[in-house]
């Protein structure tokens, strides 16, 4: 086979490859995130009851921190989809912004409606609108409902694309704010607690949180990929659909 | 001389059709260029676009001294303000017939003598009547002498961008039109219409078609159209239909009562710590911001939204009455609440004040939209209660 022969099979083996890497990623992000689940709730190790107000809440802590985790990639995948869309016009980025403005809607509704219940057992109250990081992360969220209940309610075209692609570029900037909030206003949510100088993190737990990371990792990516197909077929059903309203069939 | 107006290379796609590609336009003064061409061809996407409404993928849009829009992102307003007439009438319901005429002189700097130019139009009697009590043809002629006013009144050459004029005119009105665009055109302001009518179409020197072909034509002379004027200041368009209109009355403050009934209601303000004292007093201003510019509601009507954004940089709005309705409300609560000070009827002006704007800009950031109205944009709004809070966090 020539170097063009070659090209080609590439072109038409791409599409397929990417559905199957898709469905893989997020078959493996499923698995992982319920073998995360069980492992944080049987077997990784409590915490000290001096230290916590609600030491068997706490271990929603393997579900809250990967799911914020994975929204945080998913906001920035929104972020690099729109500005490929806004600046540069390109079909793909327009798809990412899609596909990852669904996944950062599940995601980040994962980690506000776990960090709910987790506030009220630890807090005493599931809300608090003086804490920054609480609030940008929320923010993110309703960003995420606004552009996906958004698009659904205007007709495809420049205008839509080029009206959301603008709020998912301005809307990037609480991701590195709801990331440094806790160094700066430290209100209810803890300053980190892993990676740190202190170490504060059991070795068992950090290992079931990177569990939980990894597949949630995986997860936000597989969905995005299916998600990306999903936005192309629906182009191209209005395509076909267009070609049919001209032929007048 | 340079061109009045000059349009180059422009491509535009609106939804998922490119509706023009690599357009060339240019307008000189004196002249008068009538688009022609079926619905649907970009007669209106040209005119749209000349007024600085519409992104260019690619190309630009210049006056003599001013780049009106260009693919790269800049954008500005001509040196003496164009006149325009969009398809739709693009007043606002409760605007006076008076005050629309006068506005737009105002918006050229100038005062006029409206009553006698209404008088010519046989609208003389209605001159004290809304916008909204109007019948569709009288609208349209508001609607296109508001488009044609500033030639009459600016000292140098105008661009008057016409789209449709005639919709809803009768025939005499028509003539009169036709008549006055020559007149316009005599007086050396270059005129773009997009029409239908072959009476328009007999006042044009060229008439441009969506097929690459032009047609240079011979019209008869007018006589160069002035209206005496003298220099006058900008009215505050927003605050003086708010007060007619009551809209901050209904729209900020009942709001802001409900706010304060609910709370006395739930609560018993003898027992609220310092925090949830500061934090029930500035309530009613939140909500009172929460809720808006009470003009900008008014503007989506026939599309005035579009109109002002063309014409000014600042939309008409009464934001100076959600302030000080927000004041108002704060007091009340103040008093209410038992801690009136007078840094926290400050502090809930502002806070009404900032929200409010915060609002107007997401609205007018969706503005674009083929169907703005059925967004949830108050999805953004809890944006607004993260300040509020640490500012109650702060007062207390």
């Amino acid at each position: 086979m020539g170097d063009s022969g070659r090209q080609i099979g590439i072109v038409l083996l791409l599409p397929r490859f990417m559905r199957d890497l898709g469905t893989l990623l997020l078959m493996s992000g499923f698995a992982g995130a319920g073998l995360t689940l069980w492992l944080g709730l049987v077997w990784a190790p409590s915490v000290s009851i001096d230290a916590f107000e609600a030491p068997i809440a706490q271990k929603i802590f393997y579900w809250h921190v990967p799911s914020a985790w994975a929204a945080m990639i998913a906001f920035t995948l929104l972020f690099v989809g729109s500005l490929a869309w806004f600046v540069k016009r390109k079909e793909w980025g327009w798809n990412l912004h899609v596909a990852s403005a669904e996944a950062s809607l599940a995601f980040g509704l994962m980690a506000v409606w776990s960090g709910c219940i987790w506030g009220a057992a630890e807090w005493g109250v599931p809300w608090d609108w003086t804490d920054v990081r609480l609030n940008t992360f929320a923010l993110l969220t309703l960003l995420a409902i606004f552009l996906v209940l958004g698009r659904r309610s205007q007709p495809d075209g420049i205008e839509t694309r080029d009206t959301f692609a603008t709020f998912g570029i301005y809307g990037f900037i609480l991701v590195p704010t709801t990331y440094l909030a806790t160094r700066f206003w430290q209100i209810r949510h803890p300053g980190p607690v892993v990676a740190t100088s202190e170490g504060s993190l059991n070795s068992d737990m950090g290992m079931v949180l990177t569990l939980g990371a990894i597949s949630f990792t995986l997860l936000v990516i597989g969905h995005t990929i299916c998600g990306i197909r999903l936005t192309k077929m629906e182009s191209r059903l209005i395509e076909i659909q267009d070609i049919i309203d001209k032929e007048g069939i | 001389m340079p061109d009045l107006l000059t349009m180059s290379g422009v491509v535009i796609r609106r939804g998922r059709n490119t509706v023009l590609d690599d357009f060339h336009l240019d307008l000189k003064n004196g002249e008068v260029v009538v688009l022609v061409g079926e619905n649907g061809c970009g007669k209106s996407t040209v005119i749209e676009a000349c007024a600085g409404l519409i992104d260019l993928e690619k190309g630009s849009i210049k006056t003599a001294k001013t780049i009106i829009r260009d693919s790269e992102g800049r954008h500005g307003r001509p040196e003496s303000p164009f006149g325009l007439c969009l398809q739709s009438d693009c007043i606002m319901g409760d605007e006076l017939v008076k005050e629309r005429i006068d506005d737009v002189a105002g918006l050229c700097g100038k005062s006029i003598d409206s009553q006698a130019l209404l008088e010519q139009w046989n609208l003389g009697h209605r001159s004290q009547d809304r916008v909204a009590s109007l019948s569709k043809g009288q609208r349209r002629k508001i609607a296109v002498l508001s488009g044609v006013l500033p030639s009459a009144i600016t000292d140098s050459p105008t661009v008057i961008l016409l789209d449709e004029p005639d919709a809803g005119l009768d025939e005499d009105s028509v003539s009169r039109l036709s008549g006055l665009i020559r007149d316009i055109a005599d007086g050396g302001h270059g005129i773009l219409i997009a029409s239908h009518n072959s009476q328009i179409i007999a006042c044009a020197d060229r008439i441009v078609t969506f097929d690459d072909s032009v047609i240079e034509s011979a019209p008869s002379d007018g006589v160069a159209w002035k209206i005496k004027s003298k220099p006058a200041k900008k009215a505050r368009i927003g605050n003086r239909l708010d007060r007619r209109t009551l809209g901050s009355l209904s729209q900020n403050i009942i709001p802001g009562m409900l706010v304060i009934g609910a709370l006395l209601a739930l609560s018993d303000p003898t027992q609220f710590d310092s925090r949830m004292r500061i934090g029930a007093i500035l309530a009613p201003a939140l909500a009172a911001g929460l809720s808006g510019d009470p003009i900008s509601s008014r503007l989506t009507e026939s599309r005035s939204s579009d109109w002002w954004r063309s014409m000014s940089a600042i939309p008409p709005n009464a934001l100076l009455h959600v302030l000080i309705s927000s004041a108002l409300l704060t007091t009340l609560a103040c008093t209410l609440f038992g801690k009136l000070e007078y840094n926290l009827i400050f502090a809930g002006a502002v806070v009404a004040m900032i929200t409010a704007s915060v609002i107007l800009i997401l609205h007018q950031a969706t503005l674009r939209l083929s169907r703005p109205s059925a967004l949830m944009i108050r999805l953004l709004t809890p944006a607004l209660i993260l300040p509020w809070a640490i500012l109650v966090d702060r007062l207390a």
